[in-house]
């Protein structure tokens, strides 16, 4: 009888699923409710680019058979798992049609007692649109161990999703391997690169459809490159070396610490496959280099360890002090006809508030610096304390950016606690959860960036637009065709880069490059 | 020679009865647990994006369809049944395609025979860090390729060539014997194999079954009855129902702590202590949820979603009131068939905490909840001993409990004795007891603490003068001791786990960093 009474609901799922058909017609008679329809995900009152692929909803409310959802004169059906598929090309008419306009959405339910219509939530649709790709990893959301991993590149307009490179399939010591921190220049896909470690271990540098792997290695480099950022038009990359280790909490509640106990930083010359310290430090930590759009200028993240380098057991020391490391964001002119660097400049000063910055990212217009802000350490995508901040930079008589600043808008009024500066979070787009890891859309009006809003637990990728103003709205999630995509999904989104391209190389040449070619030694140059 | 007429269809039906019935006895009886704790090692749902991790390996169809087929070992009655059917198949299969002669027909059991070896060989690794879906896969293919096979003949035969049953009528004793001969050994050496190579795997992936039924006693009691075997798995699972019973200072050394190799081997292929196969269930007891949480997470990571790590993740959830985790684990279980008790039960406590701190387990494992925070690299692995043997402060007696029993199983009797200071003007339980006299002799103040341990002090002299001639050479006496003092903590603390404190005794344990627990 158990087993009858097990077997019977999957049946019905089959059967329900093989047999039911979406309503096609918007009701018309129906009972008005003041509330809002419970949907999965969150995308009321959100603005949304007029190129985003169809925003699929669940809707959830108990008893009901049947749902319609009608965007504008778009009408979405659902059957009682109340899960949408939008027809895309009267979804890409309706965002046309629409820019700069909002668009309302109405959802109705067919209850047993006969159909009703929620209060009605709105759709921005801005004028601008977002760059048509993203790149992301995608990995379990833990912690020493990964088996299958892999970048992929999302096409933003439809649900596409390509691979752009997998680790191998099944575990073999002779060929496992991971894949971490792509990075693109200047939003292109012409140039790329990411890291592969353990067995096949170098960096992927991509060139167009052509790619080479090389290994940066010397005495006086504590680690192979790391954090890269390639420089906006010149053939280099600014890559944060780190020896980093995790520590995991036994009561807390955060789950991870990932520490660094030693960073510098370093540039490579892609051309002369050559490397040189850009830092190198002793009781300071450097990490999350990146170049200002005109790249005149390299921003990054530093923090002074609370005790003494040389200490015994450093690792085990800085796991203690985890909570007493904060990073600040300085930034270091850089000529690029001499590539030597200047002063180091602090711009935003956290740690003398108690807190901790990472990922500094600067908009294409150079007049925002973006980064994440969280009570401690640098690996906040573990700290629900981890928002995104906003500094308003100055213009500077040496940037080329000047031109453009001194005609944008005024900077916000000054908030929060910079002491004096334009500092101020992007409250609209931040959550209770951690905020990280952020990418500027090529017209700067975009950003996307990974939140453990949903569950605290998994990554997920979600947009939110960027006024001219300097203010975020509330962010969306990256949508997907199946609603509930991301809530089977047992991947973490790392790292979401958007690309004005798709990638040009093939995941086969990325595979014969990984397994079949030596990566070659970078030179080290004093 | 004497024929028999083996052409009369009762004697084909009753010699593939007899197949079948030992097929199903080998399948559900003999195999049955460990089949069940596999299926509680896989998962199957129709939803792509799931399965994506398993659908994209080499073979991963096949994987996914002895999946399907394991799914029937929620009830091992029921799989057993399924896997004897198949197997029957086969070899009535195996003999059609192959023409064989009624004299040779015996040899259309020895492919099944040989994948019910291969089946058996493996052990725990039948599951344990290796795709759970393999062997029944690999049972399915046969039996797929073997039908195809027959059709194919069937369809294009000849009537010269038709299989000959009516040949069976030539059928000898000596035909007779070789297929009695063929059966014995076709099942006794995957049963031998099993009872041999692994005489672990049958009493521990029956104290698995017992848990998932809350089954305390019944685990207790199978460690018990097999008490002699002593192995780190066993001892683990042991462990965890005398937590769940509270029976933990007073029955843990009644079984053999010794710990005999297991022929397990990681996903390298290596031989492996195996302590990834316990150790989620061990912080989970020991109240250590997030380091319990920290493995599932590689557990997930590293075989994908199963229904044990995917159960685990759900009640950790539901611990650290992460309502909307838990409710996407529970999502994805919901996917699964046959799940529907434990979504039913668990998706009760959503949005729930009441609900959470009511459940009598929780309410047990949330006593030894650490109460304060550090990491566990702190910590000696495993850490629900390293943890526990150097625990400054607990939020329940309990909690204080463990650690003296952490340390009275490591024999680091000066923490053990530093711990014992709350329990002065208090009658230990037995264990507890019996460690604080083995420290009489160097502590007397020990004594003045405990006057109440007169008597177990008497004994423990006893039992040092019993033992006074096996002192000298522990090791060969520890095993023919055991039976008269199994239970005894002084036994263990000079007989027992011997092997964790010689210097590089082994490979594996030089390789195991886990000195002696």
């Amino acid at each position: 009888m158990r087993i009858i009474k097990s077997v019977i609901p999957f049946a019905c799922m089959l059967l329900l699923a093989a047999c039911s058909s979406r309503p096609t017609a918007v009701p018309t008679a129906f009972a008005e409710l003041s509330d809002s329809a419970t949907i999965f995900p969150d995308y009321s009152d959100v603005t949304i680019p007029p190129n985003i692929a169809p925003l699929n909803i669940r809707v959830s409310d108990e008893g009901a058979t049947e749902f319609v959802v009608e965007i504008g004169d778009v009408v979405a059906g659902a059957t009682a798992d109340g899960k949408t598929d939008i027809d895309s090309t009267a979804w890409r008419q309706l965002l046309e049609q629409n820019r700069g306009k909002d668009i309302a959405v109405h959802v109705y339910a067919h209850r047993p007692a006969g159909w009703v219509r929620f209060s009605p939530y709105t759709l921005h649709v801005a004028e601008e649109p977002i760059d048509g790709f993203l790149a992301y990893r995608l990995i379990e959301p833990g912690y020493e161990l990964y088996r299958q991993l892999g970048l992929y590149q999302r096409n933003l307009t439809n649900f596409d999703e390509a691979v752009i490179y997998e680790n191998n399939r099944t575990f073999t010591d002779k060929d496992n391997h991971c894949i971490n921190c792509h990075n693109f220049q200047n939003y292109s896909t012409d140039h790329m690169l990411f890291h592969v470690r353990a067995s096949h271990g170098g960096t992927v540098i991509v060139n167009g459809s052509e790619a080479h792997k090389i290994a940066i290695k010397h005495d006086s480099i504590i680690a192979a490159g790391v954090y890269p950022s390639w420089h906006p038009t010149l053939p280099l990359v600014a890559f944060s070396t780190n020896k980093t280790g995790q520590v995991f909490h036994m009561y807390h509640e955060e789950k991870i610490e990932v520490l660094d106990v030693k960073s510098d930083l370093l540039l490579y010359d892609v051309e002369r496959n050559s490397v040189s310290h850009i830092i190198r430090s002793g009781n300071y930590l450097e990490t999350f280099p990146c170049w200002a759009p005109d790249g005149k200028r390299l921003y990054f993240c530093r923090a002074l360890l609370p005790f003494d380098e040389n200490v015994e057991n450093l690792e085990g020391v800085t796991a203690m002090h985890y909570d007493s490391l904060f990073y600040d964001i300085y930034s270091m002119s850089f000529d690029p006809d001499t590539r030597t660097f200047g002063e180091l400049r602090l711009e935003v000063d956290a740690s003398s508030q108690g807190h901790s910055t990472s990922v500094p990212r600067i908009s294409p217009d150079g007049r925002y610096l973006l980064y994440t802000q969280g009570d401690y350490g640098q690996f906040h995508i573990w700290h629900n304390s981890a928002d995104l901040w906003v500094k308003a930079l100055s213009p500077l008589p040496e940037e080329s950016t000047a031109k453009a600043v001194s005609s944008a808008e005024p900077a916000p009024a000054l908030e929060g606690e910079g002491g004096g500066e334009a500092l101020y979070p992007l409250t609209e787009a931040n959550s209770a959860k951690a905020e990280s890891y952020h990418s500027w859309s090529s017209n700067g009006r975009w950003i996307a960036f990974a939140s453990r809003r949903i569950d605290a637990a998994y990554s997920r990728v979600f947009i939110a637009y960027f006024d001219k103003h300097g203010h975020a709205h509330k962010a969306f999630l990256l949508p997907q065709r199946d609603p509930d995509y991301n809530t089977v999904l047992l991947k973490s989104y790392n790292v979401p880069e958007l690309t004005k391209d798709a990638v040009q190389i093939s995941t086969g040449k990325l595979n014969h490059i990984v397994y079949d070619t030596e990566a070659e030694l970078a030179s080290y140059e004093e | 020679m004497k024929q028999i007429p083996f052409n009369n269809r009762h004697s084909r039906v009753l010699a593939y009865a007899l197949l079948f019935a030992l097929a199903w006895a080998w399948a559900s009886w003999w195999m049955g647990d460990l089949f069940r704790i596999a299926y509680e090692n896989s998962f199957l749902a129709a939803d792509s994006t799931i399965m994506h991790f398993l659908w994209q390996k080499p073979f991963g169809s096949l994987w996914i369809a002895g999946r399907a087929l394991l799914l029937l070992y929620r009830w091992p009655l029921l799989g057993g049944f399924v896997v004897a059917l198949l197997l029957v198949a086969a070899t009535w299969l195996i003999g059609y395609c192959l023409r064989l002669r009624p004299r040779w027909r015996w040899l259309s059991l020895l492919p099944v025979s040989a994948w019910m070896v291969w089946t058996a060989w493996p052990g725990l690794n039948l599951y344990f860090e290796s795709e759970p879906g393999r062997t029944l896969g690999i049972l399915f293919l046969g039996v797929d390729v073997c039908a195809v096979d027959a059709f194919i003949i069937w369809t294009f035969k000849s009537k010269s060539s038709h299989y000959q049953h009516h040949d069976l009528a030539s059928a000898t004793v000596g035909t007779w014997v070789a297929a009695a001969v063929t059966l014995v050994v076709c099942f006794a050496v995957p049963v031998a194999i099993t009872h041999f190579r692994h005489p672990y795997a049958r009493p521990l992936t029956r104290m698995q079954v017992q848990m998932l039924d809350d089954d305390w006693n019944g685990m207790i009691q199978t460690a018990h009855d097999n008490a002699s075997l002593s192995y780190r798995p066993l001892a683990a699972y042991y462990a965890i129902a005398l937590v769940h019973t509270g029976r933990l200072a007073d029955d843990m050394f009644d079984i053999r702590l010794d710990f005999d190799s297991l022929y397990i081997k990681n996903y390298s292929g290596e031989p492996d202590i195996g302590s990834n196969y316990y150790i989620i269930d061990c912080d989970y007891a020991a109240g250590l949820f997030r380091a319990a949480e920290h493995k599932a997470i590689e557990r997930l990571t590293m075989d994908g979603p199963s229904l044990a790590t995917l159960k685990h993740l759900t009640r950790l959830a539901l611990l650290d009131h992460n309502w909307a985790l838990a409710r996407k684990y529970l999502s994805i279980i919901g996917r699964a068939p046959f799940e529907g008790t434990f979504v039913e039960r668990y998706s009760a406590m959503l949005d729930n905490p009441e609900r959470v701190a009511a459940d009598p387990e929780f309410a047990l494992l949330r006593q030894t909840e650490p109460v304060t925070d550090s990491f566990e690299s702190f910590y000696e692995a495993p850490v629900f001993l390293g943890y526990n043997c150097v625990l400054l402060a607990g939020r329940t007696a309990t909690a204080l409990q463990h650690s003296l029993m952490s340390n009275l199983y490591s024999k680091r009797m000066p923490a053990f004795l530093e711990r014992c200071q709350p329990l002065v003007g208090t009658t230990p339980q037995k264990s507890i007891a019996e460690g604080l006299v083995t420290q009489a002799s160097k502590n007397p103040a020990i004594m003045q603490a405990f006057p109440q341990l007169k008597m177990t002090a008497q004994m423990y002299s006893g039992f040092l003068g019993n033992v006074s001639a096996e002192l000298k050479d522990r090791p060969r006496y520890a095993r023919q001791l055991f039976d008269s003092y199994k239970g005894y903590y002084p036994y263990y603390y000079f007989f027992g786990n011997l092997k964790a404190t010689r210097k590089s005794s082994t490979q594996e344990h030089a390789s195991s960093n886990v000195g002696v627990n």
